[in-house]
């Protein structure tokens, strides 16, 4: 490069990628196309406070779970189990608190506690014994859904201290339920760790390459227990939550939030920071996709639809966002 | 003459219009007249009547073998109905063997090969396994001696898979008209309804049907607002979000009824979160012990109950019945009880499965079986 080439260079500064600004916020663009086009179809029942408070509560223990997934995610490892450790924390807090009288705050104590556990368990296994992450917490997942059977005699327990619900649900802020306070939390600290520490970014050297994140000094196995404790113990938190939501513990249906969760990570892969998973980002594909069901199932669809619009969704964005930047290789997937 | 018919014309539709409204009343009137009346019958203490006539049950068992196959072992309903069907089996010297499963069809093949093996007597298939789902099994147990019986499974309208030595149904859609009866008793004949279905489980299909016809004769004000079907495995993950959906587009909507009670624990929240607890009724089916609790703590308003214990006994009796020969009833002989804040203490704190439902059927079975 010549003298004159540098100046010129300089001059101009670094060309902007439009098309990678548009990326970055398509998702919420769309999301917003989304809610304006509910809207107008339903001024009065989708486009009030009331209902996007109750969506925001509603889809709070969704948003914790797919936080919980992105963190081994980034890490390199899949962590299946998340519904299945929701299930354990929520049923803990049942069984504990209705039948044994249990005070709540013990019993949430408990169920975070059994979520370092899990995590502890899934290391052992994965980082230890060097088994794929996939097969851990695919069997963890049948392990703790038995337990779960036995623990709970297969049966839904009601009559969960009342004091857990006010906290989750009861109270209200803005007019929005705690509950979705806590998953912002969440998220914002889990943003702030990811983008601004060191330790972000080891996590995700730690993923982008083992061997090269080794040779640069980090200790890998650390960091590898240390996400899959915090995505067991923030999937604990979300089992509190749901506990706290639904005011009883039920054995089966928290299992079925791993999909979703899954499908809101990798969608949220597509935005804020395209290409890697950020909790920005699972955050608004949780509340895109919970919009769409809502809007959906307002007008009076047939629930399959919402199904393949959470599936098409998911496909769609992930197709974009390649062709978006070319095609390129990501480490996503 | 043409203004004489012109004139007696105008006044028909004139009487018309004045009486049709109060026709209209009346017919609203009488239905809820019906409709308490039917009620009643479900919110006394249950009583028993004779499914047949007496009959040696004893020489009838003895030494011989049922196996009981549940839709799955972690159903708690099911495992408490066949726990307490071996129970009966020991008195009566029946020996009655539950095949243990996680619902899961290829257990179900096993289960038939183990009773063939076995040379069971009997295979009972209860409550969720369709005959069609193990067609080829069903044949070959029938091929080797092994009588096979379904219970609590089909609705009285429903014709039985043809290989099926006897099938001892349930009314379901009797489950349906007491639940429209309750509604347009309990919102005086103007309820504005959702119902919470799953279209694929077979028993919803009379279930519904029964509820739309009984609400259609009796409460001619009643409107179903919307119909909001789930799938049994997405119950967990869309039917509080779809009840939330549709509380706020159609706010005029006063009783929800998930048609099975286990669905209560993701309408309950849904209520919760758009302010409507207490405000909304809910009513519902099976008598879950949860659920009453819910009925003990103002989240729901009612729930249609069986006793285990007579459904055990009421299955042996009718299993026991064809197995000796004797005519089968038409139908599982088990009384459906009403739970509502008036007499859910009955079923204890917190609630059981078995209990508040009296225990009028064991003497009356023994009776009936001189088991005096």
């Amino acid at each position: 490069m010549t003298e004159t080439d540098k100046v010129a260079s300089a001059a101009t500064g670094p060309k902007t990628n439009y098309l990678r600004i548009f990326e970055r916020f398509a998702l919420i663009l769309v999301w917003l196309l989304l809610i304006a086009g509910f809207s107008i179809a339903m001024p009065v029942s989708f486009f009030n406070w009331g209902n996007f408070s109750i969506l925001f509560a509603s889809y709070a223990p969704a948003a914790l779970l797919a936080l919980a997934i992105i963190v081994p995610l980034t890490a390199g490892d899949y962590d299946l189990s998340v519904g299945a450790t929701l299930t354990v924390s929520s049923c803990l807090i049942g069984v504990l608190n209705a039948w044994y009288d249990v005070p709540i705050v013990a019993c949430i104590i408990i169920a975070i506690g059994a979520g370092v556990f899990i995590g502890l368990f899934h290391s052992l296994f994965i980082v230890y014994f060097r088994i794929p992450s996939l097969v851990v917490t695919l069997g963890s997942t049948s392990l703790m859904t038995g337990i779960v059977q036995w623990m709970t005699n297969s049966s839904t327990i009601g009559g969960i201290d009342n004091a857990l619900i006010m906290a989750v649900v009861g109270g209200r802020f803005l007019g929005v339920p705690y509950v979705f306070y806590y998953a912002l939390i969440a998220m914002i600290v889990m943003w702030y760790i990811f983008d601004f520490t060191p330790l972000g970014r080891r996590l995700l050297f730690v993923g982008r390459g083992r061997e090269v994140a080794r040779l640069n000094g980090i200790s890998v196995d650390k960091m590898r227990v240390g996400a899959l404790i915090t995505s067991a113990v923030v999937a604990s938190i979300g089992g509190v939550m749901y506990a706290g939501i639904l005011g009883s513990a039920d054995p089966y249906s928290g299992l079925n939030y791993l999909l979703p969760a899954f499908a809101a990570a990798f969608l949220g892969s597509t935005t804020i920071l395209p290409g890697r998973f950020n909790p920005l980002g699972a955050v608004v594909a949780v509340y895109f996709l919970g919009t769409g069901i809502t809007g959906l199932t307002m007008l009076g669809i047939p629930l399959w639809v919402t199904n393949v619009f959470n599936g098409g969704a998911l496909i769609l964005a992930v197709t974009i966002s390649q062709l978006t930047r070319g095609r390129e290789v990501t480490d996503i997937g | 003459m043409k203004h004489f018919w012109k004139f007696s014309t105008m006044a028909s539709a004139l009487a018309l219009a004045l009486v049709a409204p109060t026709l209209s009343a009346q017919s609203a009137d009488d239905g809820m007249m019906r409709a308490k009346e039917r009620l009643a019958v479900y919110t006394e203490a249950p009583v028993f009547t004779a499914p047949g006539e007496p009959f040696d049950i004893k020489a009838c068992a003895a030494g011989k073998k049922m196996l009981s196959i549940p839709n799955s072992s972690a159903n708690p309903f099911l495992k408490g109905i066949i726990d307490r069907m071996k129970v009966v089996g020991n008195d009566i010297g029946l020996e009655v063997v539950e095949w243990e499963n996680q619902g899961q069809p290829s257990q179900w093949v096993q289960g038939f090969d183990f009773a063939i093996r076995s040379k069971f007597d009997v295979i009972d298939l209860i409550s969720g396994i369709s005959p069609d789902t193990v067609a080829p099994q069903v044949k070959a147990a029938s091929d080797a001696g092994v009588k096979v019986m379904t219970s609590h499974f089909y609705d009285p309208s429903f014709e039985p898979h043809p290989l099926i030595s006897s099938s001892l149904p349930i009314g379901f859609n009797e489950i349906g008209k007491i639940l429209a009866n309750w509604v347009t008793v309990n919102t005086n004949g103007k309820g504005n309804i959702a119902i919470v279905v799953s279209r694929e489980v077979p028993p919803t299909i009379p279930l519904v049907a029964g509820f739309e016809s009984e609400l259609a004769e009796n409460c001619p004000d009643c409107k179903i607002v919307r119909e909001i079907n789930v799938g049994v495995a997405e119950w967990g993950t869309k039917i509080q979000q779809s009840v939330q959906a549709v509380l706020q587009s159609n706010p005029e909507i006063d009783v929800i009824i998930p048609i099975y009670d286990s669905m209560s624990q993701f309408v309950v929240p849904a209520l919760r979160l758009t302010g409507t607890l207490g405000k909304v009724k809910v009513a519902t089916f099976n008598g879950t012990p949860f659920v009453l609790d819910f009925i003990h703590d103002g989240s729901v308003d009612m729930n249609i109950g069986e006793s285990l214990d007579w459904i055990a006994y009421a299955t042996v009796d009718g299993h026991m019945r064809d197995l000796c020969g004797l005519a089968v009833p038409d139908k599982l002989n088990v009384p459906f009880y009403i739970f509502d804040k008036d007499n859910v203490a009955d079923a204890g704190k917190p609630a059981q499965f078995d209990t508040g439902y009296g225990d009028a059927y064991i003497a009356g079975f023994h009776k009936l079986w001189g088991m005096e």
